[in-house]
């Protein structure tokens, strides 16, 4: 069942060009250079220092690596992370 | 920008969270709303961010469910500036020293204004009211009430008939009536002049009518003197009669002086005590003690305080006392008829118009009765004794 909404989800997405991250709860992430990353859709603050800060998605985890981050906004959905930004990367969550 | 702004106004704290689940406890704030911004970490135990001082008691339970310990690091904001500039010896000082001045000068009198006066009189009015002390920078409370400036200062000035003082907050105002020059007199009526007492008439002016009497006779009173009646029977005219007749006439006065009278008189010994009046109650602020002198009359004088228009609930009291001293006076009995000569002679010129004059005096009778003197002595006078009435003509 749920395999086939995902399916739905995404073949609606195709056809209706609808924006990808309102109808799949997809993080959407805006880059400032090195400076900003600015993450919509998150789940809530996992891991939070100042080399690295660990996102909770709907699907998997969000590493960003870094130095001298400083969450400037944190709101239900958003954050803006602030600092030097070297490394983004997704952390699948293993199949069932 | 919005967001600075209201940082700022409404006041924020940085406080540093301490607890191995740090993380949690950002959560839950997200969860619960509380808004926190520039999360920094400090070590691995410790995380540092702001939150706003209304929101300081919401994170209590989140604290204790995510078991961490805040510590307050810095306090920013408007608020916190107002109250360390509040709470500043030097900020205290200079706002009390402030209030202090306008109190001081809410009692001190800044402007005369004089109303109904020309150039000349109002000059002369700032002069005399100079001299009574209300002049510009001086404490209301020091001068004397409206009533009494307003007394002394119609006393003094002859230009002007009545002076009105009132005193609103620190202005002085004068409201001034100007004795008239007298004024042409306007078209007489047709009269005569009379004589108002029997007199023996010593001397006439006659301006216009016709004397009926000539000097040295006697007149009783309603005797026609100069009418007002010109020209020959048949070409008579009437006119308004005018002029002066001046007669001798007499006055009968009767003086009883005691022999022996006490009274007060003042020593010219003064103590003056200042106090504050709050209410009903007094606070001595100088002139302590009792006056070296035993008796005394005080004459105490009140004026409320004020702040800007506000009238306050103390009030500035000065108190004379004033040292007396009783006078037993005793007369001889030549001096006790000296004496009766004055009071009666005082009585006659009350009673006469100004231009009276006494001629003769002469003691009738005196006797003593009951440790006092009474006289009975005879005044002549001579005075004016014309009266007008006018002349009603039937038709």
């Amino acid at each position: 069942m749920a395999k086939w909404k995902h399916n739905l989800k995404t073949w609606l997405t195709r056809r209706l060009e609808l924006p990808a991250d309102a109808v799949m709860d997809l993080p959407r992430i805006t880059m400032v250079g090195q400076l900003h990353i600015y993450i919509e859709n998150h789940q809530g603050v996992l891991k939070f220092s100042n080399e690295e800060v660990r996102l909770l998605l709907k699907q998997g985890q969000l590493l960003i690596k870094g130095k001298d981050f400083m969450l400037k906004t944190i709101l239900p959905e958003e954050i803006l992370l602030e600092g030097k930004i070297e490394h983004v990367s997704y952390l699948e969550r293993p199949e069932n | 920008m919005k967001e600075y702004i209201r940082e700022l106004f409404s006041g924020y704290v940085r406080i540093k969270v301490i607890g191995s689940y740090t993380e949690l406890f950002i959560n839950r704030c997200i969860e619960y709303k509380i808004p926190i911004w520039d999360i920094a970490r400090l070590d691995h135990e410790t995380i540092i961010l702001s939150l706003y001082i209304s929101d300081v008691r919401r994170i209590r339970p989140h604290l204790k469910r995510t078991r961490c310990k805040v510590r307050i690091h810095e306090r920013k904001g408007f608020p916190f500036i107002l109250k360390r500039v509040i709470y500043s010896r030097g900020f205290l000082t200079g706002a009390i020293s402030c209030l202090l001045l306008l109190f001081i000068l809410s009692n001190m009198v800044w402007s005369i204004t004089v109303n109904g006066a020309t150039p000349e009189v109002e000059h002369k009015l700032k002069q005399a009211a100079v001299e009574l002390g209300v002049t510009r920078g001086k404490f209301i409370f020091q001068l004397p009430s409206n009533q009494e400036l307003q007394r002394q200062i119609t006393e003094k000035m002859e230009e002007i008939t009545w002076v009105g003082v009132k005193r609103s907050g620190t202005t002085y105002h004068f409201e001034v009536v100007q004795k008239q020059l007298p004024e042409k007199q306007p078209a007489l009526n047709p009269r005569h002049i009379v004589a108002k007492k029997k007199a023996i008439v010593t001397k006439m002016y006659v301006e216009e009518g016709q004397a009926q009497v000539e000097e040295n006779t006697y007149v009783k009173p309603g005797q026609l003197l100069i009418s007002g009646f010109i020209g020959k029977k048949e070409k008579s005219e009437l006119v308004p009669a005018k002029g002066e007749v001046f007669g001798r006439t007499w006055y009968v006065s009767n003086v009883s002086i005691p022999l022996k009278s006490t009274f007060i008189t003042n020593t010219g010994e003064r103590k003056t005590s200042y106090a504050i009046g709050v209410s009903r109650f007094h606070i001595p602020i100088w002139g302590f003690g009792k006056p070296e002198f035993s008796e005394y009359e005080t004459v105490e004088h009140e004026t409320n305080l004020r702040f800007l228009k506000w009238e306050l609930p103390f009030s500035f009291q000065s108190k004379k006392m004033l040292g007396t001293e009783e006078v037993t006076r005793t007369y001889s009995k030549s001096e006790a008829l000296d004496a009766a000569r004055s009071v009666a002679r005082k009585d006659i010129e009350d009673k006469t118009s100004d231009e009276a004059e006494i001629n003769k005096e002469k003691i009738l009778h005196h006797e003593e009765e009951n440790g006092k003197v009474n006289v009975k002595i005879h005044f002549e006078v001579i005075e004016e004794i014309g009266k007008n009435i006018p002349i009603i003509q039937g038709d």
